[in-house]
């Protein structure tokens, strides 16, 4: 790789790295302005005596400036050394470890399958070919958007498990347990990203070069897939990469639901009770996850559009 | 016979939404169609709460009780009588001063890992929990009379305290005071958080934990230590039994009914109706030990330290309506701080807050809130009677949140109180009470004996005295209940005390008595609550019928 290509690339991963440090710092400054302090959550529902409260404060290191704690917490992070969970009392390292592959698991398929439903939608259903369908489509995919995915979830269940009992309720017990969950994450994302997609479609085959393909002869579906599919991808990558970074939000809310393994559950648990090293940990992994897929996204473009691989 | 009802089925979706009427058998051991006890076969019971840790020397949470007693035991139990039992221990002595306590154990005793339990391992265990940073709250509560571990020949220990302390018993009845093999206590990875590796002497082996989904216990074939109020003995009848972790009730319930798990704990009142209304499911509930669920009131502050606007608050609910509005009849009536499961309760309370609206608002009156603003509030000297009730988030349970709505409704209603009632996140609930920015502070304790509850709650120095109360003469009872060997007397301090505190000093309205629930199929057999504690007793006894 020549110079000239490293370039962008270092300042890629430099600015990646900036994102990391800013998120780990503001999220660290935003629970140390939260209401109440470190002692209390660890306390928790649990007798609290002066006695209790400084046994904490040493067995943790609060008793130090917040300023030493930050850099500790900095110094340990680049390190890889993430702490240990208040409330878990286990090394945060070990409990996002082994949550970590459920949650992606799940991220990867819901976003396969989102991106899949919304390319089938749009493409039936782009211009002026089948109103009725259109209208239709375009329809469920606005009640989908707008629909918790609590709710979605709970509808899938009690039909399709509680009922005809296709899909086991919970669980990471193969493939039959991710195919619920997944759809449930899938269904707002593919309405979302087919109203986008379908827009930009349209918008796509109201430029003279499908005319020229038409006038060339060229069948309609190649036409579609071919020339303004190409086209029309480019918002719906930049869409598509920020909606997977938002998913690992909406596992907390699935996973729950079905009783899956996966980071949901713990950082729902680490918020509501103040682990800090938990929430952190997520925080910096979550930002780590935004950069990578944006990333990704960009290279993407690349692949779609030729016009900006010569720039 | 583990059949789905699907009608039914789809409804559980709705469930939330709809508002059922209710109905629920009640008692500790339903009728099964499970026929005789078997040995064998693998059952799946969903749980609403993942457990923070599996050490039971962490334990902290009632809702993981169940877990705690499958793979360890306790030197005492409860007996169906509230009386404290040996189990592992042969017995105990107390000294005449009633600072030493003696205590035989039970020979020919192994740990799952295949340890000895003995004289040292019961001291190895107490020096445990007593190393700092290990457990500063049992350290610093339960265990604070305690001053030292003797072993006094392999089969017996001394236990010597610094001032009588009959709750030490408690302690040793409970999941804290779990025996723990001493190899574990030694070698575990994580020990605090506990895990496979951490073994006891119960009738299951922790076999997996899978973080999030389930936990796996496989049955221990040595077995031969039940607790007296088992209703077999020797190795427990299930193969495997398996605990799943869903904490959505709905999905719980859906569970159930379509056959995927045979049992559930957890059971809300607008649920009740999909058991009870099926013929494959049996529905079982129990009230808990320790403290009812109610109001405190904190008296170091406008408008409640003023003893008659306290007064005029418990007066201000009409109980029994609220409670039927939000729990449809499920609900069972607190009278006291204790709860009547105990056997502590004070019965004399019963029908002493009868809702008289009339009597809280002369209260009211008579203590200056006179006047009225526009929205009907009382007010004195242009000061609305605002009374703020904070719930944290994380500890929300039993749709406590609505029931304060009801309960706000009501004194507005009543006499013009306004309840301001507000859902907040941990750190804000810490901070509110370290400020002394509330009024109302809500609460239910689940310990197996409601004294210790009690000491936390009522005593000027208790951690969670939330009331700021400093009386005098509450805490000699309290002291005085807490070194009382001859139960009799113990009952009778007890009895004065909650007499003092609902009635004398007006620092509790009582709302209700807060209980567990069991759904299972019928196929299953042996479904008990725990005695005392009155929350889902572990897998020992129950068996899946053929």
């Amino acid at each position: 790789m020549s110079g000239a290509t490293l370039r962008p690339v270092l300042r890629r991963v430099a600015a990646g790295l900036l994102v990391l440090w800013i998120a780990a710092t503001a999220a660290y400054l935003a629970l140390l302005a939260a209401p109440g302090d470190i002692v209390d959550s660890i306390v928790g529902e649990g007798p609290d005596t002066p006695e209790i409260r400084a046994e904490i404060m040493r067995e943790w290191g609060l008793d130090r400036p917040a300023l030493v704690q930050y850099l500790d917490y900095l110094w340990r992070l680049a390190g890889g050394d993430l702490g240990r969970s208040y409330l878990l009392q286990r090394p945060v390292a070990e409990v996002i470890g082994e949550q970590v592959g459920p949650t992606f698991t799940l991220a990867a398929a819901a976003a396969a399958l989102g991106v899949l439903l919304a390319l089938l939608a749009a493409l039936t259903t782009a211009g002026p070919r089948r109103p009725w369908l259109r209208r239709g489509v375009s329809t469920v995919e606005l009640v989908l958007v707008s629909t918790p995915a609590f709710l979605i979830g709970i509808v899938l269940l009690s039909v399709l498990s509680f009922r005809f009992g296709l899909f086991p309720v919970s669980g990471d017990q193969g493939l039959a347990a991710l195919v619920l969950p997944a759809v449930t994450l899938a269904l707002p994302i593919a309405g979302l990203l087919a109203q986008v997609l379908r827009d930009s479609l349209d918008r796509a085959l109201e430029e003279p070069f499908v005319l020229t393909a038409r006038a060339r002869g060229v069948v309609e579906r190649v036409v579609l897939l071919r020339h303004v599919l190409r086209h029309a991808l480019l918002p719906v990558v930049t869409l598509a990469g920020w909606q997977f970074s938002l998913l690992i939000g909406s596992t907390i809310i699935v996973e729950q639901v079905f009783g899956r393994p996966g980071l949901g559950q713990v950082v729902l648990n680490a918020v509501t009770s103040g682990d800090m090293p938990v929430v952190l940990a997520v925080v910096t992994l979550s930002a780590a996850v935004y950069v990578a897929v944006n990333t990704l996204a960009d290279l993407a473009y690349l692949l779609v559009d030729p016009r900006l691989r010569r720039s | 016979m583990p059949a789905g009802r699907p009608r039914r089925l789809a409804v559980a979706a709705l469930v939330p939404l709809l508002v059922l009427t209710a109905a629920c058998s009640t008692g500790s051991a339903a009728p099964t169609d499970a026929g005789q006890p078997r040995s064998g076969g693998s059952l799946t019971w969903a749980v609403e709460t993942e457990p923070i840790t599996l050490n039971p020397h962490q334990y902290s949470q009632a809702k993981a009780r169940l877990l705690v007693w499958n793979s360890f035991e306790s030197l005492l139990t409860y007996d169906r009588e509230g009386r404290v039992v040996p189990w592992l221990a042969t017995g105990y002595q107390v000294s005449p001063d009633g600072l030493t306590y003696t205590i035989g154990l039970r020979d020919g005793i192994r740990f799952t890992d295949g340890e000895t339990f003995d004289a040292a391992t019961v001291k190895a265990n107490l020096d445990k929990l007593r190393e700092p940073e290990y457990n500063p709250a049992v350290s610093a509560v339960q265990l604070r009379n305690l001053k030292t571990v003797e072993v006094v020949d392999p089969r017996t220990v001394r236990l010597v305290l610094s001032t009588p302390d009959v709750l030490i018993l408690d302690f040793l009845a409970s999941p804290q005071g779990a025996q723990v093999s001493p190899k574990s206590l030694r070698e575990a990875k994580n020990l605090k958080a506990g895990g496979v590796d951490v073994a006891g002497t119960g009738p299951f082996v922790l076999e997996a934990y899978v973080p999030g989904q389930e936990l796996r216990y496989r049955r221990n074939p040595d077995y031969a230590t039940p607790p007296p109020h088992a209703t077999h003995t020797g190795p427990a009848h299930l193969e495997t039994i398996t605990y799943r972790f869903l904490k959505e009730s709905a999905v719980r319930v859906g569970a159930l009914t379509s056959g995927q798990v045979q049992l559930i704990e957890g059971v809300p009142a607008t649920d009740q109706p999909l058991i009870t209304g099926n013929p494959a499911l049996r529905l079982t509930r129990e009230l808990n030990s320790g403290s009812s669920y109610g109001y405190y009131l904190n008296t170091s502050r406008p408008p409640f330290d003023d003893i008659r606007v306290r007064q005029a608050f418990q007066e201000a609910v009409d109980v029994d309506a609220v409670l039927q509005a939000v729990y449809q009849g499920t609900a069972t009536r607190a009278w006291s701080v204790v709860s009547p499961s105990s056997r502590l309760y004070d019965k004399r309370l019963e029908g002493g807050l009868s809702g008289d609206v009339a009597r809280a608002n002369r209260l009211l009156d008579e203590a200056g809130w006179t006047a009225r603003d526009a929205e009907g509030f009382r007010t004195k000297a242009g000061t609305r009677l605002t009374v703020r009730l904070l719930q944290a988030a994380p500890y929300l349970r039993d749709r406590r949140d609505v029931l304060a709505q009801a309960v706000q409704a009501a004194v507005k209603q009543s006499t013009g109180i306004d309840l301001d009632v507000a859902q907040v996140d941990l750190g804000s609930w810490n901070q509110a009470f370290a400020d002394n920015e509330y009024e109302v502070f809500d609460n239910s304790r689940a310990d197996t004996d409601a004294g210790l509850s009690l000491n936390l709650l009522l005593h000027t120095d208790g951690t969670v005295n939330r009331t700021k109360i400093n009386d005098a003469r509450l805490d000699d009872l309290l002291e005085a209940g807490q070194a009382a060997s001859d139960p009799a007397r113990r009952a009778a301090i007890y009895a004065d005390i909650q007499q003092r505190a609902v009635r004398e000093l007006a620092l509790f309205l009582p709302l209700y008595a807060p209980a567990d629930q069991i759904a299972a199929s019928v196929a299953v057999g042996g479904v008990t609550f725990e005695p005392t504690a009155g929350v889902p007793a572990g897998a020992y006894d129950l068996w899946l019928g053929k």
